[in-house]
């Protein structure tokens, strides 16, 4: 069991919750944890977040869209928290000839902090184009800017450009000067989004997929996602990142 | 701690339910899973299944609801990769079969029966899942008479069978699995239940409808057990819902001389080991045995 340590609400409706267990989880960016506090039957199954930091301090983005994540967003510091994992496969680092491009979708940023900073920490610097509906949807986006390049997006123009994220994706693809990495995280339609951009202009695309868990451990069998070939995958164990081409058929 | 269902002895009577603790080799690096009184392995089948098209689960008040449709690797695979490395970490496993119809149950339980390292077999007659076998067999006496039969001719193993909460008339069915030869019998395996999302006006399974599991069911699973006990004089294993010691006691007096523990494994993979140590320490201070529990309810 883990204690939680800190919470910060960095934007209405999200929470960044610092907890700390017997041993530290040591995960990777694209990781997850499933999480669960002490509230008896309602929800009972834990619920999966992206690591958006592990090591030293552990934390998770939480952004509130149900009873398990409103639960969370209520926990105090020195409440416990069970924690299982770190689960899944993380995202490939670039290698050192590649630029990394990092596209997130709202909350879809968690993973990709957790990737830029890992990436700055090995003498890297990614760009990070983060598209969300409107000002109030950024969290984190002040953050980030210390150890990336930051490109905001926003749907009403409220943030940065107006517009959708694979705007600037798309111009930035275009310019073929350098080799590019890309990797992403958000809701689907943007993802397929962001893998046909990539497929088109054959630069690698590494996504982080969601679905519905209960064990988060590859053993219920109950994150099935229809991959390209036709057959399932696991997101919880044969993702979360896959290599948008084994998803997406181009 | 140590149990007896017929001719399978077990060093405590807390087990894990099949499907809810996959293998079991997933947990070996957060548990000592020796410890667990058997794992009953998700259902296996002659050849891999890929299940059915998602979302496969959802969450439902105090439990959930899933169409997984018996998604596993396969006998060929279980046998070369994964049973060899239950057999190394000591664990007592019980395989939970699946076939489309007699013979298939019949040929998975003959190539078992020479393999190392199986405590028993359990029979899934049961699955609401899957569009053939399944829940088919289990709901009348004839057909899982015939499976548990066809099972029976081929092994000598200890037979499980594992019934539906479906049954017309379970009392019936029980009496039909224990005279073709079961051993014991577990009940109970989910019932049908279904979701929509309002918004969309979907049903929040690919499948529409999936297995209701968790405390939901619990007091559907005590009463089953209670009147199987009451109708038929064969060693029974109490599952759904458990979460909890009160829980396990609730099943054994009921009529269970062991449990199994499902969905509360995704809440916490540790569950069974932390109620056995609960358990333990009951028996301990009430100085009595887990045998002396069963079917102890007072009903006049
Ligand atoms: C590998 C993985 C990593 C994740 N990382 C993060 C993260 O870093 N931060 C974060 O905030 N969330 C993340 N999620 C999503 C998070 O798990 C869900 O938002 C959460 O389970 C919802 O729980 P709830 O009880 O609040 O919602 P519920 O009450 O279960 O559902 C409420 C509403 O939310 C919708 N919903 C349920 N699950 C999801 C989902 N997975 N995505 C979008 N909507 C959903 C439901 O359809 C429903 O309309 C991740 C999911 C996965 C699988
Ligand atoms: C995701 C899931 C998968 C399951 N798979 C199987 C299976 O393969 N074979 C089987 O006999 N029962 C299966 N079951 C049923 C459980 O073993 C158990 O009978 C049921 O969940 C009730 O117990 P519970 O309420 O403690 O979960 C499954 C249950 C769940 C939730």
């Amino acid at each position: 069991m883990a204690r939680v340590t800190q919470v910060r609400y960095p934007e209405q409706g999200y929470a960044l919750i610092w907890f700390r267990g017997d041993r530290q989880l040591a995960g990777n960016p694209g990781q997850f944890v499933m999480v669960r506090g002490d509230w008896g039957n309602d929800p009972i199954l834990g619920r999966a977040f992206s690591l958006v930091e592990s090591g030293e301090e552990e934390a998770i983005l939480v952004r509130v869209v149900g009873v398990g994540t409103r639960r969370l967003a209520e926990l105090k510091p020195d409440d416990p928290l069970w924690v299982l994992g770190p689960s899944g496969h993380g995202f490939a680092l670039p290698a050192s000839d590649q630029n990394p491009v990092l596209v997130a979708g709202g909350v879809g940023i968690a993973p990709l902090y957790f990737l830029a900073k890992k990436i700055r920490e090995t003498g890297g610097r990614a760009t990070v184009l983060y598209g969300a509906r409107n000002n109030r949807e950024t969290p984190l986006a002040e953050e980030i800017e210390e150890f990336a390049d930051l490109v905001v997006t926003t749907e009403d123009g409220s943030a940065g450009r107006r517009g959708l994220v694979t705007e600037p994706l798309a111009e930035i693809l275009d310019d073929t000067s350098v080799a590019r990495i890309v990797y992403s995280c958000g809701p689907e339609a943007m993802l397929e989004a962001v893998a046909r951009a990539c497929v088109d202009r054959q630069v690698e695309c590494q996504i982080a997929l969601e679905s519905p868990m209960a064990c988060g451990k590859g053993t219920c069998k109950g994150c099935a996602v229809l991959a390209a070939d036709g057959r399932y995958r696991y997101v919880c164990s044969d993702g979360p990142v896959f290599e948008s081409r084994e998803i997406y058929k181009s | 701690m140590a149990v007896r269902l017929g001719p399978l002895e077990l060093k405590n009577p807390i087990m894990v339910a099949s499907g809810t603790f996959g293998y079991g080799v997933e947990y070996a690096d957060v548990m000592d899973i020796s410890a667990i009184g058997a794992i009953s392995v998700k259902g296996i089948s002659l050849e891999p299944r890929a299940g059915n098209p998602p979302p496969r689960i959802c969450e439902t008040p105090a439990g959930m609801i899933n169409a997984i449709g018996l998604a596993n690797i396969g006998y060929d695979a279980f046998v070369q990769t994964t049973l060899p490395r239950l057999r190394e970490l000591g664990a007592t496993v019980v395989v939970n079969l699946y076939g489309t119809s007699a013979d298939e149950f019949a040929e998975l339980a003959e190539r078992f029966d020479s393999q190392e390292g199986i405590a028993a077999l359990e029979v899934n007659i049961s699955c609401p899942n899957v569009k053939a076998g399944g829940i088919h067999f289990g709901v009348r006496p004839e057909p899982a008479a015939a499976v548990t039969r066809a099972v029976r001719e081929r092994t000598g193993l200890p037979v499980i069978v594992k019934l539906s909460p479906e049954a017309v008339n379970i009392a019936e069915v029980a009496k039909a699995a224990r005279e073709a030869g079961a051993d014991a019998l577990s009940l109970i395996n989910t019932i049908r239940g279904m979701s929509i999302d309002v918004e969309t006006r979907r049903p929040r399974l690919g499948s529409v409808m999936g297995g209701m599991s968790g405390p939901a069911i619990r007091p559907l699973a005590v009463r089953l057990v209670y009147e199987v006990h009451k109708a038929v004089d064969v060693p029974l294993i109490g599952i759904g819902g458990i979460s909890c010691l009160r829980d396990v006691l609730e099943f054994m007096m009921a009529g269970a001389t062991a449990v199994q523990i499902g969905t509360a494994n995704y809440t916490n993979p540790r569950t069974s080991l932390e109620i056995l140590s609960d358990f333990e320490k009951y028996c301990l201070e009430r100085g009595v045995t887990p045998a002396e529990l069963v079917g102890t309810v007072k009903t006049n």
